[in-house]
């Protein structure tokens, strides 16, 4: 080899090595979708594991994504309005479990409300046995999942001119209306991003769930463990569960696209 | 009548004034960072005031011995920022009816508008407007919320030459007129004259001198004043 033709292959490096990652990307997906023939699909979603996780999912993710907004937003606003240590505090909170394996997360959670947990015989007093029923993978997915909307939120509420909150106020805007009126409205990109990634992230959640809520058909099973489940049994269903949620993902990233366009053509008109 | 007394400490500087405004305008002059900002800031309730009062027609805003504190939404101050702080994501109409919602607070902008010749761009929102637009819009937005008090803080600084001759006459029209105390921070001796009340100059934090204008003009009360004046004789 001339010293000429190694410096030409060694050139050729980095574009190999960039086409080696997106290859790494897109050959799995690839493969799941090559490998599912539309009978497979149709099939798959009709078996009743498919069903019920579906149902499941549906109802736990809007629930998760419900508490999120009511409980997030309050403490995403609180957040960026008042940054200083105990704002550092909190934003470390919301930062580990975007960080911690699920599987800890699981384990964790089972610490806090389990029956021997730290709140469990509390809670069982209340009549309210968390682990194992649905509740439980709603906090689950409200615990992995909540953060991504309160970063985005607050980085979003930060960025928010305050004199046009001081404005409102000198035209006699009480919080709520200056909330619903001017925050919300000027944010509302950032909030949408922030609740669809969030949302995407609780329908995928599967570690905490499995060791906080179990693997129960019809009462923690959602899309993610029938997908583990059917796995052992029939491959076809899981195949087409698969496929599903990835669909949902590129129709989450499509949402977000356009939600900036949108945003992009209001701004300039 | 507005009457105050502040003492702000912020970042290291201390405002710490006094003063009275009667109805009509009355100008704020001064060098950058003598506090004329933080003094309308602090009137609008938006700046913590460790020590002070404030008294707008009798009524305490403010009143520190006194824990009294009226929140910025209830003192009827109206303020028109630098940058205007118009709400980008509403029209013009939306804008100016903000601060009275409802028909009557409908009808009361309606007329505003009209005055202050806003009608034709009801419907645009202020990033299709022009500079000169957009403070007319602020103007309207404070005055249809019919404040006891107004504060302008550079009403003419963003404009272009042309426009401000035209928002300055529309100024020296509209303020005589509300008969509220108004505060109208500047830069320019123009302005002053223009606007024909009482001079309040600021300098290093503290109230240096408050004068009717011929006086100021006569025997200005500082180096900074007397360039002040002296600029606009070259100038015009």
């Amino acid at each position: 080899m001339s010293p000429r033709t190694g410096a030409g292959l060694l050139g050729l490096l980095p574009a190999t090595a960039a086409l080696l990652m997106l290859a790494l990307l897109a050959v799995p997906l690839f493969a799941l979708v090559v490998s599912t023939s539309p009978g497979d699909l149709l099939e798959g979603l009709r078996h009743p594991l498919a069903l019920s996780a579906l149902r499941l999912s549906l109802f736990t993710t809007t629930t998760s994504l419900a508490l999120t907004l009511l409980l997030g937003t309050p403490l995403a606003w609180w957040m960026a309005r008042h940054p200083g240590p105990a704002e550092r505090v909190a934003a470390t909170l919301v930062q580990l479990p975007i960080v911690v394996p699920p599987a800890v997360s699981g384990l964790a959670l089972l610490l806090a409300f389990g029956r021997r947990g730290l709140l469990g015989p509390a809670l069982e007093q209340a009549g309210w046995a968390l682990p194992f029923t649905t509740a439980a993978v709603i906090v689950a997915e409200l615990f992995v999942s909540a953060p991504f909307y309160i970063q985005s939120a607050v980085a979003t509420f930060r960025r928010l001119d305050e004199d046009l909150l001081w404005a409102a106020r000198s035209l006699g805007a009480g919080p709520a209306r200056r909330f619903f009126r001017v925050v919300l409205p000027l944010s509302r990109p950032g909030v949408v991003t922030g609740a669809a990634l969030s949302w995407a992230r609780a329908l995928g959640e599967f570690g905490a769930t499995l060791m906080f809520a179990g693997n129960l058909q019809g009462r923690t099973q959602t899309l993610p463990l029938a997908i583990y489940s059917a796995m052992e049994t029939d491959l076809r269903p899981a195949k087409a569960l698969s496929i599903l949620l990835v669909t949902v993902a590129l129709a989450v990233l499509v949402l977000l696209g356009r939600g900036t366009v949108v945003e992009a053509v209001r701004a300039r008109a | 009548m507005l009457e105050l007394e502040l003492e702000v400490v912020r970042d290291g500087f201390t405002l710490d004034v006094q003063l009275s405004a009667g109805a009509g305008p009355t100008a704020l002059v001064g060098p950058n960072g003598a506090g004329k900002s933080t003094v309308l800031r602090a009137i609008l309730g938006a700046v913590p005031v460790r020590r002070g009062r404030i008294v707008l027609d009798g009524r305490t805003l403010l009143d520190t011995r006194q824990r009294v504190d009226v929140p910025t939404e209830e003192r009827r101050v109206a303020w028109v920022p630098q940058e205007y702080a118009l709400f980008p994501h509403l029209t013009v109409l939306e804008n100016v009816t903000f601060g009275v919602p409802g028909p009557a607070g409908r009808a009361s902008a309606g007329a505003v508008m009209d005055q202050l010749g806003l009608a034709p761009l009801r419907s645009r929102r202020p990033g299709a407007l022009s500079g000169g637009e957009r403070q007319k819009v602020a103007l309207a937005r404070a005055l249809a919320a019919e404040p006891r008090a107004l504060l302008l803080d550079e009403p003419l600084a963003a404009l272009d030459a042309d426009t401000r001759e035209m928002t300055r006459a529309l100024l020296v029209e509209t303020l005589p007129r509300l008969a509220i105390p108004t505060l109208v921070v500047t830069h320019e001796m123009r302005d002053v004259i223009a606007l024909g009340g009482p001079v309040v100059l600021l300098e290093a934090g503290r109230v240096r001198s408050a004068t009717a204008l011929d006086a100021f003009r006569a025997s200005p009360p500082s180096e900074f004043a007397r360039s002040l004046v002296t600029r606009a004789v070259g100038g015009t």
